[in-house]
């Protein structure tokens, strides 16, 4: 085995192989596309921000996953919160309807995180449940009817404004991506996390709270995936039931490239960015490169597939 | 059915108050058949001249979409216009609008679309208006949008055309008279309810001794058997049922083999390969009426073509309806879906 | 004289009908070593539990430092200053040794309250030298060391947070013969840091190289405890079989 720098040590080389997957695709596109403004300014943004909600889903399901548990329900939590905070805009100031929508998603999340903790189920079964159940909640909210925005400070704030010339979405991943890893990496919560998805007998053995710990786990998961929700309505002007339903397994794909294990133990929020834009980045590429849809697909699917490979492969010493 | 399901169901969103004599356009324009539609060889010389591209933003993958996208490629390549980029949104708005950025870096001169739905698209699409790009949209309009100033024209399926084109399908698979079922999709969706009200419309004022002596609603394409048998116990005389898309017809017709009963005809709309086959084999399926999505997809492109040399098109176009039987079935796919009928039926009419 | 570190007194355990544990009495004084040995279902585990604060007793009584202590959680118990070594060792795998020794009471610094991760790393450093525990380096996952390393690790974290008593449940029972000498030196240096242990292992020549008391379980009956240098393996023998 290769001899890490101190520095590295008992860091997970797996760690960074999200990373050099990402320049590869990003310099076959800058190759390949060299004509066709992938490069440009315009469409670098058009990257970020096209990625800005799974990135965010995404930091809540590092801790989620890290814990060893998973959310199955952001997708629905998502539209939920979306339409939650686009209905409340209509009789309040903006900051009251985003405040509703992270209510209700860091409410769904303590739902759920009860549900695992105190009643012992499997956080799989439990949020594979209240997938379906949002998915119903979010259809009947508005009786499948879109709800427009037309407030210009929760459009700006949430969606196409700017700050100092950066566009809030870009604001957005930047907070919750340092938020994330902070939390994760620098604070008692985070070390927690890391030990409970690792062994929740030696975080229990060592006096950690294990169920209250759970809980918050999910309910920030649930917050997370509110404010993605938020973001995606702030960017359309309008929330609609059918927001977030397809971007669980992106997610899933983007925090697993980004080296957190699928059981626990091991998790990285910049990974996760890095894994949120490599899908969104492949998204706009593959479609730059003007190929049909199916080709899109299976070319997207062969390149996680890579990336998966190599990053699971590594793992295993 | 999942096809053109889709295709036009936001449009009741977008549609005051259609009147019912035809589909009318959202600020209530007569409609125009998509073949109407002609560039003469100037037009075209000029357009080639001008080496444009289109990207293609659909809502989803399917054989209806497959069908417009090879009408509009075919289309476009004798106009001398190239297609660019092509997306699919799985029917996710957020997806649309990140699509939308993405194909702008392509600057394409035309966008044909179907915008997922009206309220959170116009977001999406204002900043490909704003980039100056044609606009065709398919089915749905996004709120606020202008004919002419936003979007060069709109593209819909002929929905009144197709329910009256199954109406006179029954009348003659039934002899212009008897008594008959009529299954309709009941539930708020106005691809479906158009159609199916424009049957029946047609059935009583055109065919007054054709009688519907039973309605029934299903809400899910499974329940077509449960519903069928039930006509069949109340009314054994009866000659013919309508069945509001393709699915739950396959269980009507499920029902009817089950009784034993060759008598009965059944009517339905967007082409499926078990009641083709039945059709072909001289079975219960009388007709299909299904729309042309590859001539859909043609009308679009031309419309594109029409926005990018700054030429007017008609705001409301339509595209043309198909009744298929056993005696049309081979170009009736070809028609409507671009391709050839599946193999089972193509055996089964040379068998038969 | 000081009270003794641990002090159980009449202590009995009771589940169902069943006696599990009649009648316990036992004084661990600090730097000293004592055994428990005894047959499987002897009651060795339901009195560890019972001192970790996992399983209340049915009665009798339990003093810490000549007080009486009514320990309701095993937090309760790590709060005393009790520490298990388990069998299973409960050590996150993946997680660095330094983070394992903090678990649950990390380090931090600052008003954002951020991991000290300097002063934990210094801190293990000092601890696993002191302990003489052979490890690569304090940053190390505990997944890439040997058995008798991670033993270390879990002997070092309990003595660390320990005030008063150490339990160890079989702390050698997986171990190679070079290891488990090396974890055993460890054991015999907790003497000299003050604190009561309680050791419990199926090995006679374990305990009689280790142990300056042992305490013999039948049944749940306490057969005797006799000084390790007056007694011979073949008299605890017959007490563990009961053939004597």
């Amino acid at each position: 085995m290769l001899r890490a720098p101190a520095s590295l040590r008992g860091v997970d080389p797996a760690r960074y192989v999200v990373y050099l997957g990402f320049l590869l695709v990003l310099g076959g596109f800058a190759v390949a596309l060299r004509n066709d403004g992938f490069l440009s300014a315009a469409n670098l943004l058009n990257i970020v921000q096209g990625a800005t909600p799974v990135t965010v889903m995404s930091v809540g399901t590092v801790f989620v996953l890290t814990a060893g548990e998973i959310d199955l329900s952001i997708g629905s939590v998502v539209a939920v919160a979306a339409l939650v905070g686009a209905i409340v805009l209509r009789g309040a100031p903006w900051w009251a309807a985003a405040a509703a929508a992270l209510l209700a998603g860091g409410g769904i999340g303590l739902v759920n995180g009860a549900l695992v903790a105190y009643l012992r189920l499997p956080s799989f079964l439990v949020t594979l449940a209240t997938m379906g159940l949002l998915a119903g909640v979010a259809r009947w909210l508005t009786d499948l009817r879109s709800v427009p925005i037309t407030d210009d400070i929760f459009n700006g704030l949430f969606g196409s404004g700017a700050l100092f010339g950066v566009p809030s979405l870009v604001l957005w991943t930047i907070a919750t991506v340092v938020a994330g890893h902070f939390a994760l990496r620098e604070t008692k919560f985070g070390a927690h996390v890391l030990a409970l998805g690792d062994s929740a007998a030696a975080a229990r053995a060592a006096g950690i709270r294990v169920r209250r710990l759970r809980m918050q786990v999910l309910a920030l998961s649930g917050a997370t995936a509110a404010l993605a929700g938020v973001l995606y309505a702030g960017r359309l002007n309008g929330a609609r039931y059918s927001l977030g339903e397809t971007d669980l397994l992106t997610v899933i794909a983007a925090v697993i490239v980004g080296g957190t294990r699928l059981s626990g133990g091991t998790g990285s929020v910049p990974g996760a960015l890095v894994g949120a834009l490599l899908m969104e980045m492949l998204n706009n590429g593959l479609i730059l490169m003007g190929l049909a849809v199916s080709e899109q697909m299976m070319v997207r699917g062969v390149i996680i597939l890579v990336a998966v490979a190599l990053t699971l492969r590594e793992r295993r010493v | 059915m999942k096809a053109t399901f889709f295709a036009a169901t936001a449009l009741a969103l977008t549609l005051a108050a259609p009147a019912f004599a035809q589909t009318r356009g959202p600020g209530g324009e007569a409609p125009t058949p998509t073949t109407d539609l002609k560039l003469d060889a100037d037009e075209i010389a000029k357009l080639k001249g001008e080496h444009a591209t289109a990207a293609l933003l659909w809502h989803t993958s399917s054989d209806f979409v497959n069908a417009v996208t090879a009408g509009a490629t075919d289309t476009f390549a004798t106009l001398g216009m190239k297609v660019v980029a092509e997306t699919d949104a799985g029917f996710d708005p957020a997806k649309q609008q990140s699509d939308i950025a993405t194909v702008l870096a392509k600057k394409p001169n035309a966008i044909l679309a179907l915008p997922l739905d009206p309220v959170t698209s116009a977001a999406a699409f204002r900043p490909a208006v704003a980039a100056g790009v044609k606009i065709v949209l398919l089915s749905n309009v996004p709120a606020g949008f202008t004919y002419g100033k936003d979007y060069v024209a709109i593209v819909t399926d002929d929905l009144f055309a197709m329910g009256s084109h199954a109406a006179d399908a029954m009348a003659t698979a039934i002899g212009g008279k008897g008594h008959i079922g009529y299954i309709f999709h009941d539930a708020a969706y106005y691809v479906t309810n158009q159609r199916d009200q424009s049957f029946k419309k047609t059935i009583e004022t055109k065919y007054p001794d054709i009688k519907i002596v039973e309605s029934q609603g299903i809400t899910a394409p499974d329940q077509g058997e449960k519903v069928a048998q039930a006509m069949l116990l109340k009314h054994p005389d009866l000659d013919g049922i309508y069945v509001t898309w393709a699915e739950p017809a396959e269980g009507v017709l499920s029902a009817l083999r089950q009784a034993g009963n060759r008598h009965v005809k059944i009517v339905t709309l967007d082409l499926s390969e078990p009641l083709a086959l039945d059709m072909v084999k001289g079975g219960n399926v009388a007709a299909i009426v299904a729309d042309q999505a590859y001539a859909l997809g043609a009308g679009m492109a031309t419309a594109a073509g029409y926005g990018v040399l700054g030429k007017a098109a008609p705001p409301f176009l339509v595209a043309p309806v198909l009744t298929v039987t056993k005696a049309n079935v081979e170009q009736g796919y070809q028609q409507s879906l671009h391709r050839a009928a599946p193999d089972s039926v193509v055996k089964a009419l040379k068998g038969g | 004289m000081t009270a003794p570190a641990l002090s159980l007194a009449h202590v009995r355990r009771v589940f169902g009908g069943v006696v599990a544990l009649a009648d316990l009495s036992l004084d661990i004084a600090a730097g000293e070593i004592v055994a428990l040995v005894g047959d499987n279902g002897a009651g060795k585990s339901t009195l560890v539990k019972i001192i970790a604060g996992v399983l209340p007793p049915s009665g009798g009584r339990i003093l810490l430092d000549g007080t009486e202590a009514t320990m309701t959680s095993p937090a309760d118990a790590q709060a005393r200053g009790i520490q298990v070594v388990h069998q299973d060792l409960a050590l996150a795998d993946s997680q660095p040794v330094y983070m394992n020794l903090f678990l649950g009471r990390e380090l931090t610094k600052g008003p954002l309250r951020r991991l000290d991760r300097r002063r934990m790393i210094a801190e293990t450093e000092r601890l696993v030298q002191a302990l003489d525990v052979r490890i690569p380096s304090a940053r190390a996952a505990i997944r890439d060391l040997s058995g008798g390393q991670r033993q270390g690790v879990a002997i070092a974290r309990a003595t660390h947070w320990a005030s008063r008593v150490v339990l160890m449940d079989e702390p050698t029972a997986a171990l190679g013969v070079a290891e488990r000498e090396r974890v055993e030196r460890i054991i015999a240096g907790l003497r000299a840091r003050s604190l009561a242990v309680l050791l419990i292992s199926h090995s006679l020549d374990q305990v009689f190289r280790l142990a300056d008391r042992i305490c013999v379980l039948r049944r749940g009956v306490q057969i005797g405890v006799r000084r390790a240098a007056e007694t011979t393996p073949n008299e605890i023998v017959g007490m563990i079989t009961g053939a004597a």
